[in-house]
């Protein structure tokens, strides 16, 4: 499952632009959900710290391992996704909606352009 | 992220292999077979969750099958392995260990005392040939030692409502802890025995592999109508009850680098006995008290403790390290056993190194979880 009006990353991260196109709000793939397992916790940088497209800006655990999550786009941290903290298996059950992480203040909305769209992410992951 | 494992990469596979792909079971490695780690609809914390509150259906193919017979075959692995074969009598099993002559663990197993020429060995996958072919040298005349790996598979239904689904599968139930019944289901012998790995009631059954699909079908059909519900259960899942239970796994939480002193298993040693294999060193170091303990730990905050992780008691630096940690499933934080210095007994507080950050944990002694308590 791979919606059409999200961009995504070679990471399986999705970026949904929301704010009026100043705010990227991201998460994982149904893709990258279903291959680590049922998510028990989400580690994230802080809000308010500055993330740099490429970096890890956080942890997604499973039962079994952990995961990086990376930062899809450069700009600060301006908001988690607090439901998280509770009731972490909503990146399984709901990926691309009450399942989002977190919410990035772009630095520059022309790095937008640099993501793939969703036709060159499920070519990326038939690939696989 | 681990790519799935599948049959034509040289790992063997389970008599029940194309049940799990038709179930839509992920697989992963375990000691050079491809076993289903979680199941298409369920999932680890599911699974896991089923084992704890209803009943859940595992394939431990994997596992070893060692039989050792012949005249006086019982007290030879007496003289071998470290638990007192003369504490249980026929009919019933016994956790034990296979440890080298410096004291380390070769593999822990589970002992079948059929008779006094007859024992069925239940070692780890990884380690069946190897505990194999220390018994096969050290056998006397007239004593075989047969690996029969491939002959046969292994069932664990695990959870409170077991009974109902073995006695639904036309298989005996009620038997003590800890011992077996043989008996005839459709004109093939099944060993059915009231063992597990997950701290649960339930029972592990040894089927010949020939008839360890009809076996399966027949106890995952058990959950239909009023029955209970039955799931099929990964080994991701017996990795987290096991952990739990603060069950120690072999090349983790021992090893043939952490001895069974170390570890607080005496219990599972003859001590009594005059020889098993690494009783000289074992008898020395439980004289002298390890430097080290297996221990257990469970998270003051949200920090999940992994294998290798240092541990650290303020003031003093490192006193040791994790060896197994998951997130419990039942008390939704982050638990584990780890390896620490003599002084840090039960109750301390410690910090855990998790990936840079300091995370509170509580040495706590297992298990962590009240087995039978969550069914509802």
């Amino acid at each position: 499952m791979v919606p059409d009006d999200l961009q995504y990353t070679s990471e399986h991260e999705w970026v949904r632009v929301v704010g009026g196109g100043s705010t990227a709000r991201v998460g994982i793939t149904d893709y990258a959900q279903d291959a680590l397992g049922d998510i028990v916790y989400v580690h994230l940088s802080d809000v308010g710290e500055d993330v740099e497209a490429g970096s890890p800006m956080g942890e997604l655990e499973s039962t079994k391992s952990v995961s990086d999550l990376f930062a899809p786009v450069s700009g600060r941290i301006a908001a988690h996704n607090d439901a998280l903290a509770d009731s972490p298996e909503l990146c399984n059950s709901d990926p691309y909606g009450d399942g989002w992480i977190v919410e990035i203040s772009l630095s520059d909305d022309s790095q937008l352009d640099g993501l793939l769209t969703a036709e060159d992410y499920q070519a990326a992951i038939a690939s696989t | 992220m681990s790519e799935p494992a599948g049959a034509d990469d040289g790992l063997k596979t389970s008599p029940l292999h194309d049940r799990h792909v038709a179930l839509g079971a992920k697989f992963a490695e375990f000691g050079g077979w491809s076993m289903p780690l979680e199941y298409k609809g369920g999932g680890a914390v599911k699974e896991h969750r089923a084992v704890r509150e209803s009943v859940g259906v595992f394939d431990v193919s994997h596992l070893g099958k060692v039989v050792v017979r012949g005249p006086g075959a019982a007290d030879f692995v007496n003289r071998c392995l470290t638990n007192d074969l003369d504490r249980i009598a026929p009919g019933q099993a016994q956790y034990t260990l296979c440890c080298a002559e410096d004291g380390g663990v070769v593999d822990d197993l589970i002992g079948y005392l059929r008779g006094d020429d007859d024992v069925l060995l239940i070692p780890n996958a990884a380690n069946t040939a190897e505990v194999a072919r220390r018994l096969s040298e050290a056998g006397p005349a007239g004593v075989e030692v047969v690996d029969r790996h491939d002959d046969f598979a292994v069932i664990a239904v695990q959870g409170p409502r077991s009974d109902e689904v073995l006695s639904a599968a036309g298989l005996p139930v009620g038997h003590d802890y800890m011992s077996f019944v043989e008996v005839e289901r459709g004109g093939v012998p099944v060993v059915v025995c009231r063992t597990g790995y997950t701290g649960e009631r339930g029972y592990e059954l040894v089927v010949p592999r020939e008839a360890a699909g009809a076996v399966w079908d027949a106890l995952l059909g058990a959950g239909t109508g009023e029955k209970p519900s039955v799931v099929p259960a990964g080994l991701a899942a017996r990795d987290t009850l096991r952990t739990e239970m603060g069950y120690p796994l072999h090349g983790q939480d021992i090893s043939p680098s952490i001895s069974p002193v170390q570890a607080r298993l005496g219990w599972a040693v003859g001590w009594d006995k005059p020889e098993f294999w690494g009783h000289e060193a074992l008898r020395a170091e439980r004289a002298a008290k390890p430097a080290r303990f297996l221990r257990g730990l469970v998270a003051a905050g949200r920090g999940i403790p992994r294998p290798g992780m240092n541990v650290y008691v303020d003031g003093e630096g490192s006193v040791g390290a994790v060896t197994s940690g998951t997130f419990s499933p039942t008390r939704r934080v982050g638990v584990g056993l780890a390896l620490l210095d003599r002084a840090v007994t039960d109750g301390r507080e410690v910090a855990v190194d998790v990936r840079g950050r300091r995370e509170t944990f509580v040495v706590t002694k297992p298990p962590f979880v009240t087995p039978g308590s969550s069914a509802s």
